[in-house]
């Protein structure tokens, strides 16, 4: 799950400035909103497309750009992360849970946005999409163009995934 | 004090905007919440005193700048500012231009909102 050589011409962005512009954003997000300290790592080589007992929020682009950001997270972390976000104790997937973690998936999507176009009225930001479930795969269509970044928060580890494609 | 209608279609975003306002030491009297411009339209048409509004931009039913130009066009001057993920500059002076005071980008810190609002309320 690499960066499609032609994506990245176009794009005029490599594989790895994409990996640190979600690494930056995650890191504002997580330590300003979140209140806990991520650690981004390398991007992973093989795509991730199966997750059990995970919340995943997405955010679209179109525009001059168009592509997804998303953001697949453990229960057991994502109630974790809406606890601290809400200051009050989450312990059950219910609309708390789905709206803060549509919520990241916004703000990250926010600031790859930033970066993708300064003036911000050629790409349009969707409104979140949340799934989360036992046992549920997601599929994109272009899987080569994406780019996923682990991190790491205590002992669990969450996903943050780009895909990302010029429009002519 | 001051009474503030936030306008955001997250409740979890609400609820941190809330906090932060009173983390950032700001004095408030009563918040009133709304989750896309139409609803926050039903808010001010209440008659409801607010002194201040904080309103997202990327918003379904109603987007937060036809909320701004809503909200001007019906001779309303209550201080807008917009906190939102969008920090293009020109989305941001779209939004000036439709009459909105200012804007704060999420994600924030107490002490940013505490920069920009200080003087509004």
């Amino acid at each position: 799950m690499s960066l499609n050589a032609d994506i990245s011409r176009m794009s005029n962005f490599t594989e790895e400035q994409l990996a640190g512009y979600v690494i930056d954003a995650a890191t504002e997000v997580f330590s300003t909103m979140v209140m806990m300290e991520v650690k981004g790592e390398f991007p992973l080589k093989e795509p991730v497309s199966r997750f059990k007992c995970s919340i995943t929020g997405m955010v679209g682009f179109a525009g001059t750009y168009s592509g997804v950001i998303s953001i697949h997270c453990p229960v057991a972390l994502a109630l974790k992360i809406t606890s601290n976000m809400l200051g009050m104790e989450c312990d059950e997937v219910n609309d708390d849970l789905n709206d803060a973690i549509g919520e990241i998936a916004n703000m990250l999507g926010g600031s790859v946005k930033q970066v993708l176009s300064k003036g911000g009225l050629d790409v349009k930001l969707s409104i979140p999409t949340v799934i989360s479930g036992e046992d549920y795969t997601v599929n994109s269509l272009s899987d080569n163009d994406c780019v996923v970044v682990p991190f790491t928060i205590e002992e669990h580890t969450l996903l943050v995934g780009l895909t990302l494609k010029k429009e002519d | 004090m001051a009474n503030i209608l936030i306008v955001d279609d997250s409740s979890t975003m609400r609820k941190i905007i809330s906090r932060s306002l009173r983390q950032a030491g700001l004095v408030v009297d009563e918040i009133f919440e709304a989750g896309d411009g139409i609803e926050g339209l039903g808010v001010i048409a209440s008659g409801k005193s607010i002194q201040l509004i904080l309103s997202d931009i990327n918003m379904p039913n109603m987007d937060g700048l036809e909320f701004v130009k809503t909200v001007r066009g019906n001779g309303n001057t209550t201080p807008i500012v917009m906190i939102t993920t969008e920090g293009g500059e020109e989305i941001i002076a779209e939004a000036m231009s439709s009459g909105a005071n200012d804007s704060i980008k999420k994600p924030f810190t107490p002490d940013q909102l505490q920069e920009k609002l200080g003087g509004l309320i």
